[in-house]
């Protein structure tokens, strides 16, 4: 069993602060961006006729800050923390790791200034042109050396399943955004990818699936295997499911991109295949969601006291209703129905507002005063009230695009019986009107949620009382 | 050999072997090292004995 011998060991915590603040600072950034853009889906005035505040121009902006700006910093903050603590030693090579949080800073900038300027390479979360995502490689693989630098150096035996995820997810992200950003450069802010046609298509959703398969899925899971049994004070439901969910699952997500193209130029067999391997991956996702929901089990009365561990646990429960929805989605015959809808996008949002999102809050919580040396949170009033907030705007959210989606999908296919469209496009636009004004209200409680976590944030960490002397507290 | 051949081999070697880890997964052997896997989150509080104070304890 666990052993109670104290450790001789400081860990870095220099460098998870900076990417803890930043999770909170581009959270808000890249979802009120999101809200401008659900705003002026509604009153399209709002892009002022500047073509700098196009929707077009915004819109890969907000996803970029939300999924490489904020998700990943949270990814790097806990990522830092997590390993250090699970291998009880200190960070490999600390300058890289500063190196890392400083040149994804510069990343994030020159994806603030160059996505408004309508510089982009037009593949969806790979837009960003080709010297920006030099610097992500040589980001990237500074990360790849300090995680397992610091992997080889641990004292443990054991290398606790937390890190198997950030590994797999640190390891396939660099294969993933090499390949995809192939390109050849006519200037610094143009280049052409070096593949054609069906085949760029299907490596950008090879890409972009294992993008949400891996950064929004693996890592976040690495999140979760350290945060659920820590907050709960419980060791995880079953460790023997979370290795064989962990293979399970990186087995199959690398086939799932096609579903993103079916009834394409791509060949059926592989709308096929990528229809099936999105199907299965059901089982390993529900293996995952139930291992952490489960982690609670007989202490369940918790989730009454402690709004962190809601967090935590309510996400869980998003990445169970996204990952049922996900596969059904893939299926052709429903796909048919789905595709280009809101639909997709409301299913985007359960899984980025309602797992990524509620995981990362949750995670910056318990981890936040950690790493500032204080005994907790300023304020847990303030977590619960974000905790409603936030899951308030998520379920409106996502109720607006469902509603919006399948109603887009039964009125683009509703044929007159000569065969005529029954409705035209301006038709159904119009119907999605009030959907369009639920979602940017679910879209502004979740950004007041998150300006309620920075105020809460920013009373804990200039709060002049440090954490009770641990010596103390253990005499 | 034929191409569909290799593949359907391939897969037939990757599904043993997913059976043979799961099986090493749930063995009997394996139990105790795994529980303690499972418990080494709770031990990594720095210098003190922390540890005993977070594990089951109420959040404040």
């Amino acid at each position: 069993m666990s052993q109670t011998k104290p450790l001789n060991v400081e860990y870095n915590y220099s460098v998870v602060r900076l990417f803890a603040i930043t999770t909170v600072l581009w959270g808000i950034v890249g979802m009120a961006v999101g809200v401008l853009i659900a705003a002026q889906l509604y009153w399209p005035a709002l892009n002022f006729d500047t073509p700098w505040l196009t929707y077009s121009r915004l819109r890969p902006l907000h996803t970029n800050a939300v999924i490489f700006a904020f998700g990943t910093s949270a990814l790097f903050a806990t990522c830092y923390y997590v390993v250090q603590r699970t291998c009880q030693v200190r960070l490999f090579a600390e300058k890289l790791a500063m190196f890392t949080f400083w040149g994804w800073q510069a990343v994030i900038i020159a994806a603030v200034i160059t996505l408004p300027m309508g510089l982009s390479q037009s593949k969806e979360y790979a837009e960003l042109e080709w010297p920006i995502d030099v610097l992500i490689t040589i980001v990237w693989v500074s990360f790849a050396i300090v995680f397992f630098g610091t992997l080889a150096k641990r004292k443990t035996s054991h290398i606790y399943v937390a890190n198997w995820f950030y590994g797999g997810f640190i390891i396939t992200v660099a294969a993933l955004h090499i390949v995809n950003s192939m390109v050849i450069p006519l200037n610094l802010g143009k280049s052409y990818s070096i593949y054609a046609g069906a085949v760029d298509a299907m490596v950008q959703w090879w890409y972009g699936h294992n993008a949400v398969g891996f950064l929004l899925t693996a890592g976040f899971l690495g999140m979760m295997y350290y945060f659920v049994p820590k907050q709960s004070g419980r060791p995880v439901y079953s460790y023997r499911l979370s290795i064989v969910h962990f293979w399970a699952l990186i087995a199959l997500y690398i086939w799932a991109g096609p579903h993103h193209l079916h009834y394409t130029a791509l060949p059926d067999w592989t709308q096929s295949l990528g229809m099936v391997m999105s199907v299965v991956l059901f089982v390993p996702s529900w293996g995952g969601m139930i291992n952490g929901i489960m982690t609670l089990s007989g202490a369940w009365h918790k989730l009454k006291t402690d709004p962190i561990l809601r967090f935590l646990i309510v996400s869980l429960s998003f990445y169970g209703m996204s990952t049922f929805e996900g596969p059904m989605m893939a299926i052709k015959s429903v796909n048919a129905l789905s595709h280009y809808t809101d639909w997709t996008v409301g299913h985007v949002h359960s899984g980025a507002l309602g797992w990524v999102a509620m995981i990362s809050i949750g995670a910056m919580y318990h981890l936040i005063p950690a790493v500032y040396n204080k005994d907790g949170m300023y304020s847990l009033k303030l977590i619960n009230t974000h905790f409603w907030l936030h899951t308030i705007g998520v379920v409106l959210y996502i109720v607006a695009m469902w509603i919006s989606g399948i109603m887009q999908g039964m009125m683009w296919r509703a044929v007159n019986t000569d065969g005529t469209l029954t409705y035209s496009f301006v038709q159904s636009l119009e119907a999605s009107m009030p959907f369009y004004l639920m979602r940017f209200i679910g879209g502004a409680f979740v950004v007041a949620g998150m300006l309620l976590m920075a105020y809460n944030v920013y009373k804990t960490v200039s709060s002049k009382t440090p954490a009770a002397q641990p010596a103390a507290a253990a005499a | 050999m034929e191409f569909a051949t290799v593949h359907s081999i391939l897969t037939v070697i990757l599904f043993v072997g997913f059976v043979a880890f799961v099986i090493w997964a749930y063995s009997k052997k394996r139990k105790s090292d795994f529980e303690e896997a499972a418990n080494l989150v709770f031990d990594d509080e720095p210098e003190s004995g922390k540890q005993h104070s977070k594990r089951e304890k109420e959040h404040e």
